[in-house]
């Protein structure tokens, strides 16, 4: 699904060129779990970007869903993102002045989608992840988890091949972190593509393998045993 | 996305900001209004001198001497221009069949006094047909007496004004006046009745043609009107008029201006007045535009993160500048439609205040003013269009 070979990603800031990734090399098949770790500035953002087809390799080749994706436009990344690629951030990134289900009408509404079929898909979306009894709130009137999940289902409603989420319970408590974290494990196994970029190894722990980043370098892969027992399922 | 979809997405991102968005809309309503009344009080104008000209008669011809409408070389060769004279005036009442009523006129600017009060007036040399030629009205004694063109009596006919002014509450028929430094009796007061046709019959005194030429020594005419049959009969009779001068003359050197023509180039003018006032309020609509890129701008920096979730869930470049040149359109088209109201309330509120102004706005006021406040919406709006369309998602969602 996710085929990364030798991608390197260079900022220039100044004089100085800062290798957010250096030589990043892997493969992640359809259907995997896949959490990314690592300190501030080990490019695991960068790296979250480029995959989602936000940013481009400054070299390398990136095979996105078998099609090259590092030499595409940015009209051609756009039509990627759009038919491939969820996001769900730390910071959910809601519209505040839209309703939870306009928030997950809004990527449909752009890509065309025709009204009644919109409707349809929202109160869907939104039971799945059991929130039509919110439908009409506000992201200031739900909780974080309530948010999050919104988040979710919006990321999920055009029905991507990949779900990209960043720090996703890094907002929450850890009750509703639990929540998210089984809302994404429970659509991981319906079939999406999930990598989860976190600080947390209760986060980490609960995907099929681990990658360890430092210095915009895949430093280990290691398996969620590895991170050891007793700290807790979730956030 | 349809057209529909866009509009109601930039709908529902304006009514997030009420006191911002009311606030720029003022601007392009202020705009539109002042061009809509603006325009409004112009056509009120025109037609009130309209009005003014009609209830004159329309079957009047002025007789100017000069050639203005000459084209060609002819323009240039006629080394001498001869100018109306009495003998003129004799002959279009002799020779042209339609000229009802003929008056010459000569006019200056004289004192005028009776005993120790004195005053400056226009004073106008005619005869008797003046009278009805202008559709004066008498409010005491005579008008000027019939008699030889070239041989008027010392007598004179004074507007109300004057004679309120010199005379105050004694009656000045058969008093003396004095006039430069010659003298007239009084035989008659005009009935008091304001400007017509930029001259204010209140502050005059006519006194008969020969005299007055004496007086301004003078041996030409100012021109010469004609009161013809019927309406039907102006163009037969300017036509006679021209060849008649001409003969005398020798060269077609006089303009004959029907009532119609006054009217039409009056019109034109108070026309282009009104346009180039219309215009100038125009300028505040660009103002305004500058308010409504200034509002997206600010708009565009608030909802970064939104632009950048947008390019995230693959909405295109393309796409977000259209929202938010949607967004600035819609603005200024409220802000006018705003406008417009407040305009159409305003020019009734001036009716109703003055009746006598017919002032209305016209069409092409409104439409421009219309089209012209989106456009300038759209034109402001599309920098800030630009902007938000060349974000970098990535830096958008603040993730670098």
């Amino acid at each position: 699904m996710i085929r990364l070979e030798h991608v390197s990603r260079i900022f220039r800031v100044g004089e100085t060129e800062v290798h957010a990734l250096d030589d990043v090399s892997e493969h992640v098949r359809r259907g995997e779990h896949v959490a990314i770790m690592g300190p501030s500035g080990s490019g695991k953002s960068t790296l979250l970007n480029v995959v989602g087809c936000l940013d481009r390799p400054s070299s390398g080749s990136y095979r996105l869903d078998g099609r090259e994706v590092a030499e595409l436009d940015d009209s051609a990344l756009t039509e990627a993102r759009r038919r491939l690629v969820g996001f769900v951030f730390q910071s959910f990134h809601l519209v505040p002045r839209l309703t939870a289900a306009e928030n997950v009408e809004l990527p449909m509404i752009f890509a065309g989608v025709a009204r009644a079929e919109r409707r349809e898909r929202v109160a869907a979306s939104l039971a799945s992840v059991g929130l039509t009894g919110r439908a009409r709130h506000r992201p200031d009137q739900l909780s974080g988890g309530e948010r999050q999940r919104v988040a979710i289902s919006r990321a999920m409603v055009l029905r991507p091949r990949v779900l990209l989420a960043d720090e996703p319970t890094g907002n929450l408590d850890t009750a509703s972190g639990r929540q998210v974290l089984d809302l994404l494990e429970r659509l991981n196994r319906e079939g999406i593509t999930l990598l989860v970029v976190t600080h947390d190894p209760g986060v980490a722990r609960r995907a099929g393998r681990i990658l360890l980043m430092t210095d915009g370098r895949i430093a280990r892969r290691i398996g969620p045993e590895a991170l050891g027992a007793g700290l807790g399922g979730a956030a | 996305m349809s057209f529909a979809d866009l509009l109601a997405f930039a709908m529902g991102a304006i009514r997030g900001h009420r006191v911002r968005t009311a606030l720029t809309l003022l601007g392009v309503a202020i705009g539109v209004a002042a061009v809509v009344i603006l325009a409004a009080l112009g056509e009120g104008a025109r037609r009130y001198v309209m009005g003014q000209f009609e209830s004159l008669g329309s079957t009047m011809l002025a007789v100017v001497p000069g050639k203005t409408e000459t084209s060609g070389a002819a323009a240039f060769t006629s080394a001498t221009t001869r100018d109306l004279t009495l003998g003129d005036a004799e002959a279009i009442r002799r020779f042209v069949p339609e000229a009802r009523r003929v008056a010459p006129i000569t006019m200056g600017s004289e004192t005028v006094a009776h005993r120790e009060r004195r005053r400056q007036v226009g004073v106008v040399g005619s005869t008797r047909e003046f009278l009805e030629v202008r559709r004066l009205r008498m409010g005491r004694g005579q008008f000027l007496p019939e008699g030889d063109l070239r041989r008027g009596e010392a007598v004179a006919v004074i507007g109300a004004g004057v004679a309120r002014e010199l005379f105050q509450s004694a009656d000045p028929l058969g008093q003396v006046l004095r006039i430069g430094d010659v003298r007239a009796r009084v035989v008659g007061v005009l009935e008091p009745q304001g400007t017509q046709l930029g001259m204010n019959l209140d502050e005059i005194v006519i006194i008969p043609v020969s005299r007055a030429m004496r007086l301004f020594n003078r041996r030409t005419l100012f021109r010469i009107l004609i009161d013809v049959r019927a309406h039907a009969d102006l163009a037969t009779a300017k036509r006679n008029v021209i060849a008649l001068l001409a003969e005398r003359h020798g060269e077609e050197d006089v303009t004959v201006v029907t009532q119609d023509a006054v009217l039409a180039s009056f019109s034109r003018i108070i026309r282009a007045m009104t346009l180039a006032v219309a215009a100038i309020a125009g300028i505040s609509l660009a103002v305004a535009g500058i308010g409504i890129m200034n509002v997206m701008l600010v708009s565009v920096a608030e909802r970064t993160g939104e632009i950048g979730l947008l390019r995230a869930v693959g909405v295109g470049r393309a796409q977000v500048a259209r929202v938010f040149l949607a967004e600035a359109a819609l603005l200024s088209l409220a802000g006018a439609c705003a406008g417009l109201v407040v305009g159409l309330l305003g020019v009734g509120a001036l009716v109703t205040a003055y009746p006598a102004l017919p002032a209305r706005p016209p069409l092409w006021s409104i439409a421009s003013s219309l089209g012209l406040a989106v456009l300038v919406g759209v034109a402001f709006g599309i920098a800030p269009a630009r902007r938000a369309a060349r974000l970098d998602p990535v830096v958008a969602l603040g993730r670098r």
